[in-house]
């Protein structure tokens, strides 16, 4: 299935800790159409876990989460 | 709740970096913060001081903040900067304890919304969850 999603936009937040990355995906988040669907690239554990949490809290839809094994893709859609 | 007003009594560089990562975050989310920056905070604001990185560290892990030398982790200066960019944020520096170290407003980063006292902070806080660092 992860395969198959194609984002509309990347970030890529590799390298930074947290909470850089969510930081991050807030941002983009807020200056996106509703249904686009965003790559976050996180090398940081926490960001990994921690980023649901929050998809959770707004409401915002968590597509899927790829590990790269170095890095991770976050799938997120705008809802 | 309406959001939280977060009094940064403490110098201690762990616990800045504590307070402009949980409020960031939160302000990021369109929760309101308001940040007091006063007693020991505040001279950790001071221009020479966050081009120095001579802050105080109370233990470990502010050790290995100050190693990481913002590598990974944004220093609080960068972190509350860019939070106030993406939500509502706003960071006060306190009144009193800058004019009892000599200081003006441009001795400090430029990160502070406005020079506050107490009455004023407690005004902007009056309908906010405070949290005492």
């Amino acid at each position: 299935m992860s395969e198959s999603i194609n984002p509309d936009t990347t970030i890529d937040s590799r390298g930074a800790a947290c909470p850089g990355p969510l930081m991050d995906l807030i941002g983009k988040v807020k200056e996106v159409d509703t249904g686009t669907v965003i790559e976050l690239q996180t090398s940081d554990s926490g960001s990994k876990d921690d980023v649901p949490e929050w998809l959770e809290e707004s409401g915002h839809e968590l597509l899927d989460i790829v590990d790269h094994g170095d890095y991770w893709s976050v799938y997120v859609e705008k809802t | 709740m309406s959001g939280y007003a977060i009094v940064l009594a403490s110098g201690e560089l762990e616990r800045i970096q504590a307070v402009s990562m949980i409020g960031s975050i939160a302000a990021s989310s369109d929760t309101p913060v308001e940040v007091f920056v006063t007693m020991n905070g505040l001279p950790a604001f001071e221009k020479d001081r966050v081009e120095s990185g001579d802050f105080n560290v109370a233990g470990p892990a502010g050790e290995a903040m100050l190693r990481d030398e913002g590598d990974d982790v944004p220093l609080f200066t960068e972190q509350l900067s860019r939070a106030k960019q993406i939500g509502p944020m706003s960071v006060y520096a306190c009144e009193m304890v800058m004019d009892i170290m000599d200081n003006e407003i441009d001795d400090y980063v430029d990160v502070f919304d406005d020079v506050l006292g107490v009455a004023g902070f407690l005004s902007h806080a009056s309908d906010k969850q405070i949290i005492f660092v």
